[in-house]
């Protein structure tokens, strides 16, 4: 009896599996495409000219921080770096402990001023807005504790500009970050309402992105190594197809660009879930599609920035572990759209998507894991048919893992060949060596979410700090 | 079981290494035969290769990539200096896809002969490719596009003379009257742009006709209308901008700000006249932008019990003295410091 049905749970999980990896084939086919179309795309892109133009659409650029002292100075200028003929920055400390604010008041020259805006967003308390003198781009609020939702509503309530940029305040971008999005709704403002770009990451961003295309390192040991694995085929695996049938469902936090009434139209940011980004665009896609509007959420290939990624695994657990509980809080708070043809591509697949690969996985992963060790155990699998599953499961990831290397470097031909080598040949392992600490993570973050933990860990600030 | 599971696992074990191997050398291999491409000088086109490259022009592939090839033979041509080029162009840019034509319109700009700005001209006319790119590029070209823009704004098409008014902007002087009668246009898009084109230009018309749109129907052309008219007339439009500061719309009142502020110290007396204003957002921005302008500043300054600061500060609220305040604190510390 316990034989069968062991039987019956290691079928099922290779059914499970062969499904999830022939969808993610069919999406790698279909992100290759995409990919090549917006290689094409990219290289008749104007930049100095829109650079130039009156007829850029200004940005209003939104960074919500909290105890980032040690990094804020060299983000805000990042930001300030932009190349782009007209935005501002409104930065919100959001009650820091740390010397956040003295930091940005001694760096930009802050003096307070009273500004009165409209409180079309929901925000905790502004104490003070500060200007700088020394930028007149740059608006720093100063409000009580409140989250980072809580803080970009803040900044909204400030911002002046049509298109609203999110930005996390510990990445840092390429100069032509916002020209290289801002092109797709100046073509076409009016269906085009969201825009998201894929980010990096490394132990020393500004380091990183100060290297030349084709000379950049990946940099740091496995684990930087595996995450920006991990990062290479979330976007360049899924996104891409994603973005091409209009089912875009994460505009990730660390930059993120929305049409600010259609923000005004939704609410703005929702400060009731663990994390604001994908519940957003959920929230986004739920409104327009109920509604029958045209729109488009576009997302590109192009890596835009670098942010820091945890450098040790209890750091990564957390970090993953809050990801997992907010896709479980979002999916399951919009499970009207699941399977509903009346959300066209995001109810037929989009969500469902998310439903089978991000919230069943890691419970369908921790029972291939137990019933293939019992059926070891038991005899029931000899040891080589064992290995041989395992050495299967590691290629076909390997597999996908160099598709999404190769739409990369087609891309955007910014690592050095050794780097790529490197990547390419640690690939097979992430089965052994990463996987099990995303499954932990998200296993704890399915625990967490059923318990109905809703706190947000922050990572301790990498070697950056001290440099 | 285990047979099955054994053959399955064998077969996807061998499928995915060979997928894993012939991805790692095409993306090897094909870096480093780009690293090669790269290092050598750009060569002149081969006759064999330029002939398949119009040939690619010419067809009308079905696919978004067989489209985008398309685009990519064009710039290859194009750089190349091939005389089928102007021929070519044009196949291009009457491309549904807003985005093949978009490419059309930036190889036009980087050409920027007399042809191409007549092409482009062409395409924002008739609506090829999106018109915000073919603005773009013929502001970058300016001035030679100038005469053929003034023809733009007698369009029967409110998107071309849209575009027309706006681009405008960079030829002092050219167009001005028709500029001002696209000011009472029937579309407020057209009345907008007029009105913004006419901020960088002076007179005593231009400034009647500005003030006259402080009282239009639109909000977004009451916005242009104070910016604009804030640039030609100076604190002469201050009273009638002020009275903007309490408008209906937000966003209208936020002009009126850039505007008033804009103006500096000369706007002070008309924004004192609001500050008992009965709309408490007026009160707040006369306020707001008498901080601005270092005018709250000067008076906590110079006369910390004046009554007239008292005034502002009533208008403004506890926060505005707050923050007034704390600057002063922070400028006689600065002072002390320089002092020391």
């Amino acid at each position: 009896m316990i034989e069968q049905l062991l039987q019956v749970v290691v079928l099922s999980c290779f059914a499970y599996l062969l499904v999830v990896n022939g969808v993610a084939i069919a999406f790698l086919v279909i992100g290759a495409v995409e990919n090549a179309v917006r290689k094409h795309e990219e290289d008749s892109a104007d930049y100095g000219t829109l650079a130039a133009s009156r007829f850029t659409i200004p940005v209003s650029i939104i960074v919500a921080a909290y105890n980032e002292a040690k990094v804020i100075e060299s983000t805000v200028e990042s930001f300030l770096g932009f190349d782009y003929p007209e935005f501002e920055v409104v930065v919100v400390n959001d009650g820091s402990t740390d010397d956040t604010l003295e930091r940005l008041c001694e760096s930009f020259e802050l003096q307070p001023y009273e500004v009165f805006v409209r409180h079309v967003f929901p925000s905790r308390p502004v104490r003070t807005i500060y200007r700088s003198t020394s930028h007149p781009n740059l608006v720093v609020v100063d409000k009580e504790n409140g989250g980072k939702a809580d803080s970009w509503n803040a900044a909204l309530n400030v911002a002046r500009f049509r298109y609203v940029c999110g930005v996390d305040a510990d990445t840092v971008f390429d100069p032509k970050a916002l020209l290289k999005v801002m092109r797709f709704p100046m073509n076409d403002p009016a269906r085009i309402i969201g825009v998201t770009s894929q980010i990096a990451t490394a132990r020393e961003p500004e380091h990183v992105l100060a290297m030349p295309p084709g000379r950049r390192r990946v940099e740091g040991g496995l684990l930087a190594l595996y995450q920006h694995l991990d990062f290479l085929r979330a976007f360049l695996n899924n996104r891409l197809a994603w973005s091409k049938f209009g089912f875009m469902m994460c505009s990730p936090g660390g930059f993120q660009i929305w049409r600010r009434d259609v923000l005004e139209e939704v609410g703005g940011y929702s400060t009731a879930f663990t994390c604001e980004d994908i519940e957003l665009t959920f929230r986004i896609h739920d409104k327009f599609r109920r509604e029958g509007r045209d729109y488009v959420i576009h997302c590109l290939p192009d890596s835009v920035g670098v942010t820091e990624g945890p450098d040790d695994i209890a750091k990564l657990v957390s970090q993953r572990e809050r990801w997992q509980r907010v896709i479980n809080e979002t999916v399951v708070h919009y499970r009207r759209m699941w399977f509903n043809p009346r959300y066209g591509s995001v109810g037929m697949v989009g969500a469902p998507f998310y439903l089978v690969t991000e919230v069943l996985s890691p419970l369908v992963e921790l029972l291939a894991l137990a019933s293939l060790v019992a059926a070891v155990a038991l005899g029931l699998f000899e040891l080589d048919v064992f290995l041989v599953v395992v050495a299967a499961m590691a290629f076909v990831n390997a597999a996908l893992t160099a598709g999404a290397i190769l739409l990369d470097d087609v891309q955007s031909r910014l690592y050095r060949v050794r780097d790529l080598v490197r990547l390419l040949l640690w690939s097979p392992f992430d089965l052994v060596l990463y996987r099990p600490i995303i499954t932990w993570a998200r296993v704890k973050g399915t625990w967490g979410y059923l318990r109905g933990d809703k706190s947000w860990y922050r990572f301790e600030r990498n070697i950056r700090v001290e440099n | 079981m285990n047979a099955l599971v054994l053959q399955i696992g064998l077969v996807v074990l061998v499928l995915s290494v060979s997928a894993w191997v012939a991805l790692s050398v095409v993306l090897v291999v094909g870096r480093l035969r780009y690293e090669r491409r790269r290092s050598l000088a750009p060569r002149q086109l081969r006759r064999r290769t330029a002939r398949r490259l119009v040939r690619r022009v010419e067809a009308t592939p079905r696919t978004e990539w067989g489209r985008w090839r398309r685009v990519s033979a064009l710039q290859r041509l194009e750089r190349d200096h091939h005389p089928a080029v102007p021929r070519l162009i044009r196949r291009v840019l009457k491309d549904a896809d807003q985005g093949i034509a978009a490419a059309a319109i930036r190889t036009l700009g980087d050409i920027g002969d007399d042809w191409a700005v007549e092409l482009l001209v062409d395409a924002l006319r008739l609506g090829l490719g999106p018109r915000s790119r073919a603005a773009a590029e013929l502001e970058h070209l300016a001035p030679a596009p100038g005469p053929q823009l003034v023809q733009l704004l007698r369009d029967w098409n409110p998107a071309v003379r849209f575009w027309g008014a706006a681009l405008l902007g960079a030829y002092p002087g050219l167009g001005d009257s028709t500029l001002i009668t696209l000011t009472w246009d029937a579309d407020p898009n057209v009345r907008a742009a007029a009105v913004e084109t006419l901020g960088t230009r002076s007179g005593s018309e231009v400034g009647a006709a500005l003030l006259a749109r402080l009282d239009d129907s639109e909000w977004f052309v009451r916005v242009h209308a104070a910016r604009a008219a804030g640039h030609v007339l100076g604190a002469e439009a201050a009273p009638s901008t002020t009275r903007l500061l309490a408008d209906e719309r937000w966003w209208v009142r936020t002009a009126a700000k850039d505007a008033l502020r804009g103006m500096g110290v000369d706007a002070i007396p008309a924004l004192l006249s609001v500050l008992g204003h009965e709309d408490v957002f007026a009160r707040n921005g006369a306020a707001e932008i008498l901080q601005d302008i270092g005018f709250v500043d000067f008076l906590a300054l110079d006369d910390p019990k004046s009554p007239l600061l008292a005034r502002i500060y009533a208008a403004g609220g506890d926060r505005l003295r707050e923050a007034a305040e704390a600057r002063i604190e922070s400028l006689a510390a600065a002072d002390d410091v320089r002092a020391a």
